[in-house]
């Protein structure tokens, strides 16, 4: 095993190092869309970091991940809308003035993020199998809805801010400088995704997932533990959304729509579920596919489906696994 | 955790009942578990061993009747509140953690013992809080220099031993072990059998066996299961005599 | 008068749902699948529809195309895609009929474009019939309830009555067994897919008429169909009709009523927006109260 972890840690290094590398070599080129497109890989990828957490070491099929990538997002917006209008968010109980600080903004989202998945996690996984899919997937709707009906905050035209969130000491304006902060989040969250797999908790978590029954009867409580991996997923997630709200300056329902929760499950089933960097290099290989596939058809979305189909049938491990030859991680 | 006085029975389940709509799986059971024994639990296939099992982990709630643990009512805690205080439980299919390590799956045993699961930061892998135990336990359990192989690679063998090792990891108080021989080879099993005449040192054994053999080699008293009813419990003269368990039981043997 | 009006218009909303969550719930039940592609075949029986009815001029062929359509579409799915994947776990039929949704879109975008399409009814159908009671209700909304009771009787009867559903009980009871008793199950699997795909395009066909025909139509639907199954429990065709009626009742009295129960709370103007983001959630707060007590589904026997 001690061999193999090499290895999968040097893939690790390669994909993140190849993602910043693409965007520090687009930014000396001058070419600030590419740098764009890095960042966007480095907050899909964030958001499949949390979802894996769930999905790929818990086994827990969410299909409702966009409530939380949504709920970072709309945290966003709220604060930075109230923040340029300088009205209070809300003045019951206590008063809550908007912020267009991110250090201030990441937090609430996370939080936000984190109670949603409390809530939804705590219902949902009383189910399994395919309920726990169904179940997810209509809580994240639910959402989905409400956002449409809250005409306060857009409804369905969504929300934009004109100007994006601060940092202190960086001009997030500048494309490569927003990229490293998103970069650094996304490092982080990996660190702290292989702190936590390695933990008490993640060897938990993973039995769990492999033998329920069995982790009971050492004195493990299944829910307890899933719970918890489902929190932390969707405080990730949130955070994800967050920032991909400060990219855009604009959020709106789709973030919560289940197309973005298929899209999430996607960049990590592309890279390779329960692997670290799987998911950042299914989001790399979705947005290159975006831009390229789109650059020939209209209808690129049906070639992803088609290459999807592909990798489901015929190459379970993800495209990480194909390099790596094995099947699905542990 | 209150200490059982001398010779008290360890595990005390009195007027269990479990019934299936018409179907009653378990009648009336009443059962003791003494401190250093093995007690055998046998019965022809469908006789309600497995409900029995189920009902005294915590898998499953009885109709009625309760169940002392060390003097404790336990029928109010689930599962894994029963594991923890030392109710250790091997299952009827080896059922161990298929991707994990010998050593990390007796690494979640004494985690899940120790109650701390929600620990986040530590490598578990260098927590010698978790991996002394375990080495102790896999050695105990004569594994000891397979600690290092995935499990799904281990054989049939093998995988029991893995599942008496998790077992001891949870510093047991008594073992449940259900039909531990099952595709055991015969080596397989006369190594498991002096195995299990040593864990009887560690705890008392309620063990559901198939294997005769094994039963009137290693029991001390045995429990005759019946239709979900027992029909006789006594040392292994006294149930080999018996004319209702040598006419319902025994014999096709006798 | 407006109460029994929006009963109607629930009764009506409720019957599609249960015409999309039977082919689902039947699915699950005998073959074990989450099928996500459900709403897809939804959209290409309302294409079809619409093609053949713009076709043709009759919106009775249009009718019957949806569902040959569907079913069509249904079984060469089933056999190219869905049977490779009975054996998978539920990540990998997730991901495979995901992937089917955005075949399936872009392939209608590409042959109709994004255009919505409109279905013009024939005369027989439109306008509006009095009822008891003076209520003037348009005739083809109960031509919707009529032909949802009749599937739903058709269903039953199909699966109590005759050999095919004998068969299908067998298969969501023991799937060795039914290949033991010589059932070509590879056979009664794309039937039993084809008749699930054939209600969701009917489905799609009868609400495109009174709506319109769009790319993504679907997947609300689909969803919707999921909180019905999630909340009747899955493989039980009765527990989709009474998830489907009250998902239905529920999504359309809430609309219609919360805004102006509210309003006698608080002041006019939030009442209504309250109100309005409030129904918009109702349905899975009713989703949510059966997961909590009871987490198999009405009838669902499995946990």
């Amino acid at each position: 095993m001690g061999e193999l972890l090499n290895r999968d840690a040097i893939i690790n290094l390669v994909i993140f190092a190849l993602l910043v590398a693409v965007a520090l070599g687009a930014h000396l080129a001058g070419d600030g869309f590419t740098v764009t497109l890095a960042t966007k890989a480095a907050i899909f990828g964030l958001a499949g970091v949390g979802l894996n957490l769930a999905l790929g070491y818990g086994g827990l099929i969410s299909f409702g991940h966009a409530a939380f990538f949504g709920i970072g997002g709309y945290v966003t917006g709220i604060l930075a809308s109230h923040a340029s209008s300088g009205m209070p968010v809300v003045t019951l109980p206590f008063t809550i003035m908007g912020s267009n600080e991110m250090l201030g903004i990441w937090p609430v989202a996370m939080l936000a993020g984190g109670v949603a998945a409390l809530a939804i996690g705590a219902l949902s996984l009383r189910t399994s199998g395919v309920y726990f899919i169904m179940v997810t997937l209509a809580f994240a709707q639910m959402l989905y809805y409400f956002a449409i009906s809250w005409s306060r905050y857009g409804g369905e035209d969504g929300l934009s801010f004109y100007v994006r969130n601060t940092f202190p000491g960086l001009n997030t304006f500048a494309p490569i400088q927003y990229f490293a902060i998103c970069a650094v989040l996304l490092a982080l969250a990996l660190v702290f995704t292989a702190v936590v797999t390695q933990s008490r908790f993640g060897l938990a978590l993973q039995a769990a997932r492999q033998n329920s029954q069995r982790a009971v009867a050492v004195g493990i409580r299944p829910y307890a533990i899933r719970l918890t991996a489902f929190v932390l997923s969707g405080m990730i997630v949130g955070l994800a959304g967050s920032l991909y709200a400060d990219l855009n300056r604009f959020v709106s329902p789709a973030m919560l729509s289940w197309h973005m929760s298929g899209e999430i499950m996607v960049f990590v089933i592309l890279g390779g579920v329960g692997r670290l960097c799987g998911p950042v290099a299914g989001a790399a290989i979705y947005i290159l596919l975006e831009h390229v596939l789109g650059g020939i058809s209209d209808y690129w979305q049906a070639l992803l489906g088609l290459l999807l189909l592909g990798i489901v049938l015929f190459a379970p491990g993800g495209l990480i696994g194909i390099v790596t030859r094995r099947g699905r991680h542990a | 955790m209150p200490e059982p006085k001398l010779n008290e029975p360890i595990l005390e389940i009195r007027g269990l009942r479990k019934a299936f709509g018409a179907l009653v799986a378990t009648d009336d059971v009443s059962l003791d578990l003494r401190p250093g024994e093995i007690h055998a639990l046998i019965g022809p296939n469908g006789a309600g061993k497995s409900t029995l099992i189920k009902q005294i982990v915590g898998e499953i709630r009885p109709n009625s009747g309760s169940i002392r643990f060390e003097g404790q009512v336990i029928d109010g805690l689930d599962a894994a509140a029963r594991a923890r205080l030392g109710l250790a439980r091997s299952f009827q299919v080896s059922s161990v953690i298929p991707d994990f390590t010998v050593l990390q799956n007796v690494m979640l045993a004494v985690a899940g013992a120790s109650g701390a699961v929600f620990r986040f930061h530590r490598p578990a892998l260098s927590d010698r809080k978790l991996t002394e135990p375990a080495l102790f336990h896999i050695e105990q359990a004569g594994l000891a220099d397979r600690h290092l192989v995935q499990a799904a690679k281990l054989s049939h063998g093998e995988r029991r031993k893995l599942e008496i090792a998790m077992a001891l990891a949870l510093r047991p108080r008594a073992f449940l072990l259900d039909e531990p021989m099952a595709g055991m080879g015969l080596e397989g099993g006369r190594q498991l059998t002096s195995i299990l005449s040593e864990l009887r040192n560690e705890a008392p054994i309620l063990l559901v066996e198939h294997d005769m053999d094994a039963v009137f080699a290693l029991a001390d008293r045995i429990s005759v299961l019946v239709y979900g009813r027992i029909i006789a419990t006594g040392s292994v003269a006294e149930i080999r005599a018996n004319p209702e368990v040598r006419r319902s039981y025994l014999g096709e043997d006798a | 008068m407006l109460l029994a009006e929006q009963a109607l218009n629930g009764l009506q909303y409720g019957m599609m749902l249960f015409l999309m969550a039977a082919g689902l719930t039947l699915v699950f039940g005998v073959m074990g699948l989450i099928n996500l592609a459900h709403g897809s075949l939804y959209m290409t029986g309302a294409f079809a529809c619409a093609a053949v009815a713009a076709a043709t001029g009759s919106f009775w062929l249009g009718l019957v195309a949806s569902l040959a359509a569907a079913a069509a579409a249904g079984a060469l799915v089933e056999v190219a895609v869905i049977r490779r994947l009975y054996a998978r776990d539920h990540l990998d039929q997730v991901l495979a009929t995901f992937a089917l949704i955005l075949i399936f879109s872009e392939g209608a975008r590409w042959l109709f474009g994004s255009f919505p399409l409109y279905l013009k009814l024939p005369p027989s159908l439109s306008g509006a019939v009095v009822l008891p009671g003076g209520l003037h209700y348009p005739l083809f909304r109960l031509v919707i309830i009529g032909f949802g009771a009749a599937v739903a009787v058709g269903l039953w009867w199909l699966i109590t009555r005759t050999r095919l559903g004998i068969r299908i009980r067998a298969g969501e009871a023991d799937r060795e067994m039914i290949g033991a008793l010589g059932v070509d199950i590879a056979r009664l699997y794309t039937i039993v897919f084809a008749l699930g795909a054939a209600l969701a395009g009917f489905a799609g066909a009868l609400v495109g008429s009174i709506q319109s025909v769009q790319v993504g139509m679907g997947e609300p639907v689909l969803i919707l169909a999921f909180v019905v199954v999630v909340i009747g429990g899955i493989g039980s065709i009765k527990g989709a009709f009474v998830g489907a009626l009250l998902v239905g009742m529920t999504d359309t009295l809430g609309k219609a009523l919360l805004p102006g129960l509210l309003s006698q709370v608080v002041e006019a103007s939030s009442a209504k927006t309250v109100g309005a983001s409030l129904a918009s959630v109702l349905i899975y707060v009713l989703m949510a109260v059966v997961l909590i007590m009871r987490p198999q589904g009405l009838f669902g026997a499995r946990g």
